[in-house]
């Protein structure tokens, strides 16, 4: 463990993929990932965009030992463990490929990145509902801020469910990956921080959110949680609601206007988006945000009918953009490198999959 | 910074339903797996250890709408058992009387510096098994394969980080760790915390693919090891800071989570990095956070060394870890897989020399999102009890695997256990708990 935590991180990175259109081939090489699960290539895609955008150096100038990776998701291993117990079931388990047997296990989906990219500091697995994308983003940075490693790979990955499974109709497939680094380190190498992602995730159980004071829990919690985060009441705050039309999902778009939330600002209304069977939209509203001019803040917030919530607060470019951030730059330093729009393109995942369409 | 203290325990395993039966099962010493009663298992080895049908827990069939799986019920199981224990007590519902407890009635604990942090590998799946093969869904909601920190902060009406980490075999030692830092950063006062697996076609069938499944036993270190034999249950711990339990008298105190220590090997989907490299570093580092040196205060000579049968290891009051104040006993991972084995005894030899192992995993299976919440499990109850229990016999022991196991249980004198949980992924983390009072 590192006895100088990694503090003040911003992303330098942004890589998002959607499953309409990916071509492993193209997106990572024609040889080595044709066997790999498509949750799997859509993650390292993103990752290799991702990087792309933060320079080469992002991760090289530390340490393997250094470097963590945290993905989220839900649904990467379902079509597959589908499609391995039909196979267990119709004709046994000697049938079953012994190159995709071991991604039986979620982690597996992330963890070719680790190799790829010699990320021995930590590679996390997230699976709750709905935040794991953005509990990847949290629980990544708490991490670095622990000393656990220096440089973040982060975000989510998700393929569609099968046809048949509940939720099937909202699948979504797709990754997103975004890099962190210390301010101070990607001014350095002369690379513009794209923003500071904050994450903080609390439960709403169902119970509570179903009765008459469902609304103003979720108002308390969503309160406590901008708080945590450093957000002042009286800076304007655009919002992005990922929630389905559960309890949770009601009483939290219930709890997001002003006076719920103890008079914050909102800049215009709160943007609703129907969420789907995964963890990965979230973390693609998150990214999208990131391109919002700079210094505006905007609160991505998601919650699954299972209680689980989380919010995300984006303030776009460097340490100059965020009131009370560190004291940093005070301006983009000369030389900072951008890389091509089509780095990080496509954010949100408005060109997702959903099984049924297959 | 303030201690991470262990207030509660509670298990759901092979060895029945609770705590207690755990300890007793761990000094009986005497289990096995049975075959797994699923007509559809077609596979060579459909083996496991199982939770007695009779500690099966009947239900919930479904929470809050949400239809449950055998793993979030085995979570609910430990869970329940883990905060009764702790003397703890789920935040009353909306027009809910606020269940029979100290705290909750007395007030006190707030429900938002509640957290839970559990892992598991397979989660819900067999839920969607029966799904796939012919059983219909109550409804066409979606139900995450992964629900079980959900549904365990949903009973407990716990209002904090609610997260379920999937880092395969390592998961739930991931969780402890996440626990212990969101007590350690000031975001929570108690965390639920452990993990739960259980029965599923598809990681089953897939080890057996991967010819990693032993035919008679899990058998960690043996010379005749073919493999492993996966284990189910659930094992959770209630994790709370020292300030936290001192002010509202925890009554309990099993031991304290010290030191933690993470790393990835970046090597190979399935297979260890032979030289150990990253293992030695989670083990040095979680060491190093505790404050128990590796390699010291251990004394013991209770090993039953390289090529030794097991049957005739080191008996009672051989003095496991008689060097008070220093590592007194290694939970290893030692899965019964060829190279684990290997790599994590020549490494244990090198970095805690002579210190005893004792081997959950013959006793109970591997329990894979749960093994490192058993290992830890364990742990407590050996610093509690301040007693080392035998290990199962598992035949000649590799002398390539030159680390103690003794066969009778001894005195625990240490004030240290090391947990070691590594998996698919070259993910590997070593935990160390410690000795502490009310």
């Amino acid at each position: 463990m590192s006895s100088d935590p990694a503090v003040g991180l911003v992303v330098t990175g942004i890589g998002t993929v959607g499953a309409d259109g990916f071509d492993f081939r193209t997106a990572l090489g024609r040889h080595g990932y044709k066997y790999l699960p498509a949750a799997s290539q859509y993650f390292l895609a993103a990752a290799k965009r991702a990087l792309a955008q933060a320079g080469p150096d992002a991760l090289e100038a530390v340490g393997p030992e250094q470097r963590g990776a945290a993905v989220g998701t839900n649904s990467a291993a379902v079509a597959l463990h589908h499609a391995m117990d039909r196979t267990v079931t119709a004709t046994g388990a000697a049938d079953l490929s012994p190159v995709t047997a071991p991604y039986f296990s979620i982690n597996l989906f992330g963890s070719r990145l680790a190799t790829e990219h010699d990320l021995k500091g930590f590679n996390l697995t997230f699976t709750s509902p709905r935040v794991a994308g953005l509990e990847a983003l949290q629980n990544g940075q708490r991490a670095l801020a622990t000393g656990r490693a220096r440089r973040l790979l982060a975000g989510a990955t998700e393929e569609a469910l099968p046809e048949g499974e509940p939720g099937a109709g909202t699948s979504e497939a797709g990754a997103v990956a975004l890099v962190l680094e210390p301010e101070p380190a990607a001014r350095s190498r002369g690379v513009a921080a794209l923003g500071r992602v904050g994450v903080r995730s609390f439960f709403l159980p169902p119970k509570a959110a179903a009765s008459a004071e469902g609304a103003e829990r979720a108002a308390a919690l969503l309160r406590d949680a901008l708080d945590a985060l450093g957000h002042r009441p009286d800076r304007p705050l655009a919002v992005t609601a990922v929630l389905d039309g559960s309890p949770v999902g009601e009483a939290m778009a219930a709890a997001l206007d002003e006076k719920a939330l103890g008079g914050r600002a909102l800049a215009g209304e709160p943007e609703r988006v129907p969420a789907g069977a995964g963890a990965l939209e979230p973390v693609a509203r998150v990214a999208a945000a990131l391109g919002a001019p700079a210094g505006h803040a905007h609160a991505v917030v998601t919650a699954a009918a299972e209680g689980n919530a989380a919010v995300c607060l984006v303030t776009p470019g460097g340490a100059d953009a965020v009131p009370g951030g560190p004291e940093a730059a005070s301006s983009e330093p000369a030389g900072t490198k951008r890389a091509p729009e089509s780095a990080g393109s496509e954010q949100p995942m408005s060109g997702r999959r959903r099984a049924s369409d297959r | 910074m303030d201690d991470v203290l262990v207030t509660g325990l509670g298990a759901l395993s092979p060895l029945g339903a609770g705590t207690d039966a755990f300890w007793r099962g761990m000094h009986k010493a005497d289990t096995g797996p049975t075959r797994v009663p699923d007509p559809l298992a077609h596979m060579d080895r459909p083996l496991m250890y199982l939770v007695p049908e009779a500690d099966v827990p009947d239900g919930p069939e479904e929470q809050d709408g949400l239809p449950l799986g055998r793993g979030s019920r085995f979570a609910l199981a430990a869970a329940r058992e883990a905060v009764a224990d702790a003397g703890l007590a789920p935040s009353a519902g909306p027009g809910e009387r606020p269940e029979a407890g100290p705290y909750a009635t007395g007030g006190g604990l707030d429900p938002r510096r509640v957290a839970v942090a559990l892992s598991t590998g397979m989660g819900d799946t067999d839920l969607h098994e029966g799904w796939w093969t012919g059983r219909a869904p109550a409804s066409g909601r979606w139900a995450p394969a992964f629900p079980l920190a959900s549904v365990v902060g949903g009973w407990f009406g716990a209002q904090g980080v609610n997260t379920c980490v999937s880092n395969a075999c390592a998961a739930s030692g991931y969780a402890l760790s996440v626990g212990a830092d969101l007590i350690r950063s000031g975001e929570a006062d108690v965390v639920i915390a452990g993990g739960a697996e259980a029965y599923s076609r598809v990681a089953l069938a897939c080890f057996n693919r991967l010819g990693a499944i032993d035919p008679e036993r899990c058998r960690p270190f043996a010379v005749e090891r073919q493999g492993t034999v996966f284990g189910e249950g659930a094992a959770v711990l209630v994790l709370e800071s020292a300030s936290h339990a001192r002010a509202r008298g925890a009554r309990t105190v099993y031991g304290r989570l010290a030191g933690a220590g993470w790393s990835c090997d970046a090597y190979h989907a399935t297979a260890p990095e032979p030289s150990g490299e990253q293992i030695e570093r989670a083990m040095r580092e979680a060491l190093r956070e505790a404050g128990a040196e590796a390699g010291s205060g251990t004394g013991s000579e209770s090993g039953s060394g390289s090529g030794s049968e097991s049957g005739s290891g080191t008996e009672a009051g051989s003095g496991a870890g008689s060097g008070s104040g220093g590592l007194g006993f290694v939970i290893p991972h030692g899965t019964g897989t060829e190279l684990n084995d290997v790599v994590e005894s020549r490494l244990l030899d090198a970095l805690t020399p002579r210190t005893p192992l004792y081997s959950v995993k013959a006793l109970i299976g591997h329990t894979g999102g749960a093994a490192g919440a058993f290992a830890a499990l364990a742990a407590c109850l050996v610093l509690h009890h301040k007693t080392l229990p035998p290990n199962v016999p598992v035949g000649e022991q590799d002398p390539e695997c030159a680390v103690p196991l003794p066969s009778g249980s001894a005195p625990m004198t240490g004030a240290y256990g090391l947990v070691n949980a590594y998996a698919f992924g070259g993910n590997n983390i070593s935990l160390v708990f410690g000795e502490a009072a009310a």
